[in-house]
């Protein structure tokens, strides 16, 4: 990592970019998301799932595990869902 | 690391339009025609505008098209902002004859520290009299000084001073004389100014007779340097400079050169490398000196005094190719050194506009982001810049791949 001139780095002082947020997600018979209430807008259904890809990582500490999907929404917008398989709950993240 | 020679009292010696008074200078009887210089940075408009072009309706700013609708007899001149610099260099360097604290503002504009000087010349109007014969003799008409306690009270005094005369504010005397001049004299933005006559605000008395706090909430860090100012309560001394230690720079050769044309080529290295040396940065070369040790033991020197101070490469290595052609080296050079043994005051006027225009520009975005990044946080009260750095940017999870850290610049 390379420390940017004049900023001292400290661990708590640094912020998260393009942290996952909570939307409210609902999925069809085969578990694929329907409809979702992003955190910058209302509830909108969800015209097709371009891509669909899971990610399980550091299982020598805390496992994660993901299935991601990227989604068209209804008028348009591509957005990132990814559904925390421990906890089952839905996250949109920046592509 | 020597101090900088500073000086509360203060002279300003304002010449107005400057680079269309050096064009008038050098171009006979331009003076009595409309003229118009064009734009350093776009020659579709103009910068400045003399005072006969001015009657006509003729404005800095107007494009040229519109310049010749309204003035078909403008006459229009190609900016050439290296005289108009060197120029400038000439004026600092007349008035270090007068006193060794001089500080360059814009192009034109001189800050003169004057504390002390009663000693040698006599009284404030003595020191002006010898301020103003520094000036070159075409622009003793159009010269206007001003004398005062601080950098802003001399400006503000000069620019009230008719052309060729001075106004001198007596000691203690200042706060008076700032309160009924009107807040055009400040440092302001157009936007600023504006506001400040939308509140009724036409005098520094007026200025200041409000509260600091009120006017640095509603207009920030410039809102409370302007109340400073307007109210006589920050004095601002002129700040001379001092000048850089020598700078050299020297090229050992793998097997001693005897032709011409390598110690050129070699001497041109060594010019660009000195040039590029940060102590150099703000000052133009005035005095060189080159080594050569030869081959065998001898040695050949050579040192010039530049006829007018420069920043150009091509210039600086002009004398010394002359003197390689008149009076080479008796042997072959097995070291050369290049030393810059004197220099003069650039402005910052010409780093923007010529030689030194990257790191002017690098230096003034990083002074502008500064200025910026103080200004959100004293509004806003906590920071709101952020550096972007990379975390683990081979991280499968995106949030862990970048991360902010407050900006501190």
């Amino acid at each position: 990592m390379v420390a940017p001139a004049r900023a001292p780095l400290r661990p708590d002082r640094l912020r998260a970019v393009n942290a996952p947020r909570e939307v409210a997600v609902q999925v069809d018979e085969f578990g694929l998301p329907m409809t979702a209430g992003l955190p910058d807008g209302p509830t909108a259904r969800i015209e097709s799932v371009n891509e669909t890809w899971r990610i399980d990582d550091e299982w020598w500490r805390q496992m994660i595990s993901r299935q991601y999907f990227e989604v068209m929404m209804e008028g348009g917008k591509r957005v990132v869902l990814f559904q925390d398989l421990i906890n089952g709950k839905w996250f949109a993240q920046l592509p | 690391m020597s101090r900088r020679p500073t000086s509360s009292l203060a002279a300003c010696v304002w010449i107005p339009l400057f680079p269309l008074r050096c064009e008038e200078a050098r171009h006979e009887g331009l003076a009595g025609f409309p003229t118009a210089l064009l734009a350093p940075d776009t020659t579709r408009k103009l910068w400045q505008v003399s005072s006969q072009a001015r009657h006509t309706g003729v404005k800095p700013g107007m494009t040229v098209s519109q310049a010749i609708g309204i003035c078909p007899t403008l006459r229009l001149i190609e900016p050439d902002p290296v005289h108009y610099d060197e120029q400038f260099a000439i004026l600092l360097s007349a008035l270090t004859e007068v006193s060794p604290v001089i500080e360059a503002g814009e192009l034109g504009l001189v800050y003169v520290g004057v504390d002390g000087l009663q000693g040698i010349y006599g009284s404030a109007e003595k020191i002006v009299q010898a301020l103003r014969q520094a000036v070159r003799p075409s622009d003793r008409q159009t010269v206007r000084l001003g004398w005062g306690v601080g950098k802003f009270t001399a400006w503000v005094a000069a620019s009230r001073a008719r052309p060729s005369e001075a106004v001198v504010v007596p000691l203690g005397h200042e706060r008076d004389f700032l309160a009924s001049q009107p807040i055009a004299v400040l440092p302001l933005d157009a936007d600023l100014h504006r506001r400040l006559r939308r509140l009724g605000i036409r005098t520094l008395g007026m200025l200041a007779t409000l509260p600091e706090a009120a006017i640095t909430a509603q207009f920030g860090t410039s809102g409370k340097r302007i109340w400073q100012l307007a109210a006589g309560r920050v004095i601002e001394p002129v700040q001379g400079r001092v000048e850089p230690e020598s700078i050299a720079a020297a090229l050992e050769f793998f097997s001693p050169v005897g032709e011409r044309e390598l110690i050129v080529h070699a001497l041109e290295q060594l010019i660009a490398r000195a040039l590029k040396h940060p102590r150099r940065i703000g000052w133009r070369v005035h005095a060189l000196r080159v080594r050569a040790e030869l081959e065998g033991g001898g040695s050949w020197l050579t040192a010039h005094l530049l006829k007018e101070p420069t920043a150009d490469a091509g210039r600086i290595i002009a004398p010394l190719k002359i003197r390689l052609e008149q009076s080479p080296p008796t042997g072959a050079v097995a070291r050369l050194v290049l030393e810059f043994t004197g220099f003069a005051p650039g402005t910052t006027e010409l780093q923007l506009f010529a030689r030194d225009a990257q790191a002017a520009a690098r230096a003034g975005q990083q002074r502008a982001l500064r200025s910026a990044a103080r200004e959100i946080r004293l509004r806003v009260k906590r920071a709101a810049l952020y550096h972007i750095i990379e975390v683990q940017p081979w991280s499968r999870l995106p949030e862990r791949r970048y991360a902010l850290i407050d900006f501190e610049p």
